[in-house]
């Protein structure tokens, strides 16, 4: 039975305190268990966190399976979200995304047989200047080329 | 043009506290709490701001409608979701001046007798999370937050809270829903936060930059805002513009500036040689304008929509005479598609469908009657749903179709 | 109470009453999927919506409060225009399985494109959005995800009524589906009901499933006879046999709900086998059959016989907590009119205390008898014997000899029923001479002197009284079969061979009796027994 490690309890604790009422701490606290047990939400990460807050497995993961950023599948370790909105469409963002393809031969949310990496598509980044754009994790790439990608994707592979 | 938002943002590492404070920050929060806060609301009303993330409501008309003494806590909450396509402007102030954004957001608590509020920041700007929080403890440390902000009888706690990738969430009351922990589905309205909002008590949701334009209100005066700009829209608006031009960038603007001035001169132009085709002015979600249509547009509100566009989120994408523009609407379409919240039918059903049309369409599968149906549906969404997102993908599918319609009929065999 | 017009009729209003619940008060139907009277309001559908004077969009029927002087269309070309579009976008992605969905003939799909579509789908099938479907929730629900119109109707009913939250939407977009986690069946002493809310074809019945279609059903106002709370339901039979139950919304009762138990008892009903013959045991001990007259003259001078030796305080009348008012109230007329009889029973099982007692919050009483409150209203219960035990101790010592005994089964059972049962053979074995009155056939009958076959639940027009003192008409669907006759009709019978009035044709006619004699019943009439029904004083 997963449960949240000593530092991720702490972190639990500091989120509820920060609203009046609990429900209002679910998302913070699904992000956090999503970051806690392997990167995304299984129905057992639904039911440690309904089980933890008193709601529901269904209700739980009825929240999470709205969210783009609260994933139902696994991910690589390093999954690449390369924005395909107008701006980074028309500066060659569809180039950028079959370069990832061909360079980590997997189709869009599969995950390399190294588990190393997977990658998406997604919506604007906030990114429309500099653009292709793409996340990883807590990282933004940005003005990405063909060449550019493979660049990165070296250096993910490396670290 | 006026430096209202921008006047340090231009490098980076200035968003330290001690820097900010070095070029006068907080400052104005310290005026503002020397002031009665309906005095700060009547400020922020004569200076005719109105907000800044796309609606374009008046700011100090917004304040109003928030009632006193209801027993209930008020809430201040700052739409930091910025996900509208084309728009990267509040990004910008939030890497750069999120002291800006906390004293702002430390005015309107004051004037709206709020003691807890939130930052709801998109979960994609995941690599600011650290970053806030940072200047947020920071201001907690001087004093800025906490029981007894500046040593006066007032508290705040601004608190950050992330979301989780859902463009809906823009919406305010998506925002609220989101921020109470459910799926973002928009309210049905009335009734209004302005009196059942967070929790079901009064809620004010404000865009960062709309925050961030009041401690520069506050030290400067409401005269001084509404001198800038024209007469229904006052003050400076930042544009993020993007696309098919050579300055790609976020540039503060005073309202009434034109239109293709702004293109050639601070966007630098159109590259390659090639020529503007059209604009998509203030994000996504307005109708696009042919070039011949920019002759004489100014960036305002007023003017845009006369245009027959809108100013929006002031996010300006760029499009040179290279683009075919089904596969732009194409592009648009499904965006509405994948971030449609599915609560109401029309907009649920109406946006996966034009987006499947359109794509048939741009594979050469599509037929005349199906450039008709686009309209149809088009017509079909339009102001019968819980939320304008029906209507932010009826005014692109709309304004491409009617204007560049031998486009689309070229791509059809029959 | 404001008043305002929709399609220029006048309607009052009830103060805080939205346009649509107003409206339908009024009896006008403004289409719609997600509203239901019993259920929080969401207005996601925006199919219910109308022209309100002075506003520039349509507004949603279901949210707006309906204010003084308020001018409303439901039926001008922009109104029906807008319902056409919702309805065409519905459709866009609904799968063409009426040949093969159980929905099909009370279908709001159907119904409403019949009204306002009749138009042509302009989507190719390969573009429709795909979902799972045939997905078993449990004993009582199949779901089917693509017929889904995502209105919410199942997930508030189990958010809000239930509080138990088992269905959610997952996903969003045109991809959002309703489902449970992990498919886990409902276990849900009330999932039924999402299948009567559900508009559509998602949410079917698992028991009625593929059996029988609808239009082929004949409907019957009836109660429910499971337990004390009497909830108001629709019979749909056809040719003699019960389909299925479908709630009448009664507010004071049951609101829009049947619990699963009840909402399945009449499978109890239909199973094994009938008591088919008036019989009366030999001197050989073994059961014959006769005819009614024989039966009922037999009968009739045996009791009087009893009482002629004994005196009247040897006969018991132990009545039935399942049989109706009517019966019981001739039982009574017989037994105590012409022999005199001063005892009588009916508590097998503690019923007067479970009558009232709360098996759940929302519906359930544990007294799974549909009756009681009539019998103790009707006088009977007696403080001297105290139920069963006290008249099985009576009959042991000799002071009562003979005795009239309705049992009907109970249809929905409970442990304790087989005791209950052992209780009442106890009783016939303990009289020198017992009447039986029964429906359903049980090995132990060959105790009794006679056996006489009566009809049960859904087999005879009758009044209930529920755990409310409130009086409800429960309708016949079928026949009984065989000889069997309502049990009032046996007494009917009983008080004519032993020389009294018997004018009763129906059992409004002894419901008429009952209302002009000295009863609770005083001053009733059988149309106040028809929804919502009327509360004893």
């Amino acid at each position: 039975m997963i449960e949240f490690s000593a530092e991720a309890k702490r972190r639990f604790e500091r989120i509820l305190s920060h609203y009046p009422e609990k429900r209002a701490a679910l998302i913070p606290v699904l992000a956090l268990a999503q970051r806690e047990f392997g990167g995304w939400i299984s129905q057992e990460v639904a039911e440690y966190v309904g089980e933890l807050m008193g709601y529901p497995p269904s209700d739980v993961l009825s929240v999470a399976t709205f969210y783009t950023l609260l994933r139902r599948r696994p991910v690589g370790k390093y999954h690449l979200e390369i924005c395909r909105n107008v701006s980074c469409w028309l500066m060659g963002a569809n180039a950028c995304m079959d370069e990832a393809k061909k360079l980590l031969g997997v189709e869009a949310e599969e995950i390399t047989s190294d588990g190393k990496f997977s990658w998406n598509f997604t919506e604007c980044l906030a990114s429309c200047g500099t653009g292709p754009a793409m996340q990883v994790g807590n990282r933004y790439f940005e003005d990405l080329t063909p060449a550019r990608m493979g660049e990165i994707i070296e250096s993910l592979r490396n670290d | 043009m006026t430096k209202i938002l921008l006047a340090n943002a231009d490098k980076p590492g200035q968003n330290t506290i001690a820097k900010y404070r070095e070029r006068g920050g907080y400052k104005a929060l310290e005026k503002a709490l020397g002031m009665e806060p309906s005095a700060i609301i009547d400020e922020v009303k004569a200076s005719g701001l109105r907000g800044r993330g796309g609606a374009g409501f008046p700011t100090g008309m917004k304040w109003s409608f928030v009632p006193r003494n209801t027993g209930k806590p008020t809430y201040l909450l700052c739409n930091a979701d910025e996900s509208e396509p084309g728009t990267f402007k509040d990004r910008l102030l939030l890497e750069r001046e999120p002291h800006l954004l906390i004293e702002g957001m430390a005015i309107a608590a004051y004037a709206l007798g709020c003691h807890l509020s939130y930052i709801y920041m998109r979960g994609e700007f995941e690599f600011l999370e650290r970053p806030i929080e940072t200047a947020l403890e920071e201001a907690y440390k001087a004093g800025l937050l906490g029981p007894s902000v500046l040593k006066r009888d007032f508290s705040l706690d601004i608190h950050l809270h992330m979301g989780a990738g859902a463009y809906i969430c823009g919406e305010e009351t998506s925002l609220i829903e989101s921020l109470e922990g459910y799926r973002g589905y928009p309210r049905i309205k009335p009734p209004f936060p302005a009196t059942h909002g967070f929790l079901a008590s009064p809620t004010v949701v404000n865009n960062v930059e709309t925050l961030a334009a009041l401690p520069w209100i506050i030290s400067n005066g409401a005269q001084a805002y509404a001198a800038i700009g024209t007469e229904k829209s006052k003050g400076t608006k930042l544009f993020s513009v993007s696309g098919h031009v050579k300055k790609p960038g976020v540039y503060e603007v005073d309202l009434g500036y034109p239109l293709l001035d702004f293109i050639n001169n601070e966007a630098g132009g159109i590259p390659n040689g090639r020529k503007l085709k059209a604009v998509i002015p203030g994000g996504s979600s307005v109708p696009v304008l042919r070039a011949e249509e920019c002759e004489g547009v100014l960036l305002d509100y007023e003017s845009l929509l006369k245009a027959g566009s809108m100013l929006g989120s002031g996010g300006m994408i760029v499009l040179d005479d290279s683009v075919k523009m089904p596969e732009v609407l194409s592009v648009i379409a499904d965006f509405y598609a994948h971030e449609s919240c599915g609560q109401c039918t029309p907009c649920r059903e109406g946006t996966g469908w034009a987006g499947k049309v359109l794509r048939n369409l741009v594979a050469g599968k599509g037929t005349k009657a199906d450039v008709d149906r686009l309209l149809k549906i088009a017509d079909m969404m339009e102001g019968k749903t819980i939320c304008p997102l029906a209507d932010a993908d009826v005014m692109p599918i709309r304004s491409f179709v009617t204007k560049f319609r031998s486009e689309f009929e070229a791509l059809c065999a029959i | 109470m404001p008043k305002f017009t929709l399609n220029d009729q006048v309607i009052e209003a009830e103060d805080g009453q939205t346009i649509i619940q107003a409206a339908q008060d009024a009896g006008i139907d403004i289409p719609h999927y997600c509203y239901h009277p019993d259920l929080p309001i969401d207005g996601n559908c925006r199919m219910c919506l109308v022209e309100v004077e002075k506003m520039p969009k349509l507004t949603p029927s279901c949210t707006a409060i309906a204010t003084e002087g308020m001018v409303v269309r439901s039926d001008s070309e922009r109104v029906k225009e807008a319902v056409r579009g919702v309805l065409e976008f519905l459709l866009i992605n609904h799968p063409v399985d009426c040949p093969v969905c159980d929905q099909a003939g009370e279908c709001r799909l159907q119904d409403y494109y019949m009204v306002y579509g009749l138009h042509t789908s302009e989507i190719p099938l390969g573009m429709k959005v795909r979902k799972r479907k045939v997905i078993d929730l449990g004993p009582m629900v199949v779901l089917d995800q693509e017929r889904c119109v995502l209105c919410s109707r199942c997930i508030r009913f189990f958010d809000y009524v239930t509080e138990t939250g088992e269905m959610q939407f997952f996903g969003r977009g045109d991809h959002v589906a309703i489902g449970t986690f992990e498919d886990k069946p409902l276990d849900n002493p009330y999932s039924g009901n999402v299948v009567d809310i559900c508009p559509v074809g998602a949410l079917t019945s698992r028991d009625f499933r593929f059996k029988c279609r609808v239009w082929f059903l004949h409907s019957t106002d009836s109660v429910c006879a499971g337990c004390s709370t009497g909830c108001n339901v629709r019979v749909d039979h056809r040719d003699g046999t019960v389909f299925r139950l479908l709630p009448r919304r009664n507010t004071a009762v049951n609101e829009s709900w049947l619990c699963d138990e009840g909402r399945l008892s009449f499978h109890e009903l239909q199973t094994g086998e009938r008591v088919v013959r008036p019989m009366i045991k030999g001197r050989d001990g073994i059961h014959a059959p006769v005819t009614w007259k024989d039966a009922v003259r037999s009968i009739d001078s045996r009791l009087k016989e009893v009482r002629d030796t004994n005196g009247s305080s040897s006969i018991l009348g132990f009545g039935s907590p399942s049989a109706t008012n009517e019966s019981l109230f001739l039982l009574k007329r017989y037994l105590g009119g012409q022999l005199g009889a001063s005892q009588f029973e009916f508590r097998a099982d503690s019923e007067d205390k479970n009558v009232l007692e709360e098996e759940d919050q929302i519906l359930r009483h544990f007294d799974k008898h549909p009756n009681s409150m009539g019998a103790i209203k009707l006088g009977l219960t007696s403080a001297e014997l105290g139920g069963i035990e006290g008249a099985i101790k009576a009959a042991r010592a000799g002071s009562i000899k003979a005795g009239v005994v309705i049992y009907l089964d109970p249809l929905v059972r409970r442990p304790g029923d087989d005791e209950a049962e052992g209780r009442i053979l106890e009783l016939i074995d303990s009289l020198e001479y017992s009447v039986l009155l029964a429906a359903h056939k049980a090995e132990w009958h060959a105790s009794a002197s006679v056996v006489l076959p009566v009809a049960a639940w859904l087999e005879e027009d009758g009044t209930y009284t529920n755990f409310q003192g409130r009086v409800q008409l429960a309708g016949k669907a079928i026949e009984a079969g065989g000889d069997a006759l309502p049990a009032w009709e046996v007494f009917a019978m009983l008080l004519h061979a032993s020389g009294a009035q018997s004018p009763w044709m129906s059992a409004r006619d002894v419901f008429a009796t009952m209302a002009e004699s000295d009863t609770v019943y005083r001053g009733l009439t059988i149309e106040q027994t028809r929804l919502p029904g009327v509360v004893l004083r």
